[in-house]
């Protein structure tokens, strides 16, 4: 999905190696979230719905749900990765490493990782680590060992194309809310769309403002 | 007492979010060449913002009420602070200054450095603040954004995808088509397998069934194999045709630690 001629994506902060260190690091955060919520309540890298099935360990139930749940995210993700050039951190990191792995430690009794920050972090670490580095090995047997820039350019194409979609799509969300958020959301696009700017920014802060004036009901 | 140390902690994880979702993203404008790092969604509404640094700051300053409602509420900053808030605010905060996207949102060093500064803060506001969230702005994100993006990825991004498959070549239409089906399927979601049905669409289009191409799609099937075990498929796809899952499938299931029915 690069415009860039090749010389431009070299160096460190475009380099494989460098890529386990970035999983480190976000890995490292997101496990410290869940010490911060098995500690505090507050601040885990997740949904409410996922962070239940954490939750209902934490209150003496089985951890079985959440570690069988976050592990085969974190499985599907880390080999799916590599394949199509993204690896999804919503299933591989905040899922699996969020939840899957904190689940399977406190399912075994290990609590220290999960009540000690330096040692979540630690955990988190090695844990992003190890999976950055095994993405980066299973590129080098499949992808990277050959010519062929398989089809980058279509799918950088499809990127784009699909983001144009967004503007419309929160146009005609904001009607279905109600009335005056939907004209809100209209003026907005059709401003920013004069203006040669993103529809779907306009249209935001549009249904913003007239939502704040006139609130949606919650049913 | 509590609070500093939250917020003494949430510094430190917003920081390191943050640099690992700015460099993560700006990497994604480079795959598959280079292994990015994010969600094919917030690749989708990262393009959808075209560098426009309002767009991209209301866009994730829609999600931002939603995530404050929900860790005031129950604790959890939900998926949107890694996926949304932070890399649209980042590339916002670069592109105030800098309107080329090459040398700002596509470029994984000044993502990082962004990405990193903005997550300390977010994070830190969203885990410190319990103030009063204003509902009907909260009212917008759940009732607007939230089903657009929804549909963004279900069914726009499959079908924009499919469609660049198809128009690619016959080879690249029907690896995308069965895979991009299987993918629905398993996953819950079409775009991977479509991605994987160009992958190995163009690869043997420009070199034929090498090595690497038949490793790639040995890999794929193993994907969907252990996917679809993982996410329970097998015996749900036995239920729907009626037939009994049988007792040895479900002890396996049990032996990784799922349940099924």
């Amino acid at each position: 999905m690069s415009t860039l001629p090749l010389q431009q994506t070299r160096g460190f902060w475009f380099s494989e190696w460098a890529f386990p260190i970035f999983v480190a690091t976000l890995a490292s955060g997101i496990f410290a979230g869940t010490h911060l919520y098995y500690v505090y309540h507050i601040g885990a890298f997740n949904d409410i719905a996922i962070v239940a099935m954490l939750e209902a360990g934490i209150k003496g139930g089985s951890y079985g749900a959440a570690a069988a749940f976050g592990a085969s995210f974190l499985f599907a993700r880390v080999l799916e990765g590599p394949l199509v050039g993204i690896l999804d951190i919503g299933g591989s990191l905040q899922t699996g490493i969020g939840i899957g792995v904190p689940a399977l430690m406190l399912g075994a009794g290990i609590t220290a990782p999960l009540t000690s920050f330096p040692l979540a972090l630690l955990t988190g670490a090695v844990l992003g680590y190890a999976i950055g580095a095994v993405i980066i090995l299973i590129r080098k047997f499949t992808i990277n060992s050959s010519q062929s820039t398989f089809g980058a350019d279509i799918m950088m194409g499809a990127g784009n194309a699909a983001g144009r979609y967004l503007g419309p799509l929160i146009i005609i969300s904001a009607i279905m809310a109600s009335i005056p958020v939907g004209i809100g959301a209209t003026i907005g696009g059709g401003i920013f769309y004069h203006y040669k700017k993103p529809v779907a920014g306009g249209a935001i802060i549009g249904a913003m403002i007239l939502g704040a004036i006139f609130p949606i009901a919650a049913q | 007492m509590v609070t500093l140390l939250i917020i003494f902690k949430s510094l430190i994880i917003g920081a390191l979010v943050g640099f690992g979702v700015g460099a993560g993203a700006a990497r994604m404008f480079h795959a598959p060449n280079v292994q990015g790092m994010g969600a094919f969604r917030t690749f989708g509404e990262l393009n959808a913002c075209a560098g426009d640094p309002i767009s991209h700051f209301s866009f994730g300053l829609g999600f931002l009420f939603n995530s404050w409602a929900s860790v005031v509420g129950a604790g959890a900053l939900t998926q949107d602070v890694d996926h949304r808030i932070l890399p649209n605010w980042a590339a916002a905060a670069l592109l105030w200054k800098n309107k080329n996207v090459e040398e700002t949102l596509h470029n994984p060093k000044r993502m990082a450095i962004a990405g990193a500064i903005i997550g300390a803060v977010v994070v830190t506001i969203l885990n410190s603040t319990a103030a009063a969230i204003p509902v009907s702005m909260q009212m917008v994100a759940t009732k607007v954004l939230v089903p657009a993006a929804n549909w963004l990825i279900n069914p726009i991004m499959p079908i924009v995808f499919w469609m660049a498959a198809m128009d690619a070549g016959r080879r690249t239409g029907v690896w995308g088509t069965v895979l991009g089906g299987l993918s629905h399927l398993v996953m819950g979601n079409a775009v991977p397998g479509i991605v994987l049905g160009i992958l190995i669409g163009k690869g043997v289009d420009d070199s034929g069934w090498d090595r690497i191409t038949k490793t790639l799609v040995t890999a794929v099937v193993l994907l969907f194999v252990l996917s679809g075990f993982f996410r329970g498929f097998d015996a749900a796809f036995l239920h729907s045709i009626n037939v009994e899952v049988p007792q040895w499938l479900i002890d396996l299931h049990k032996m990784f630690g799922s349940a099924v029915k």
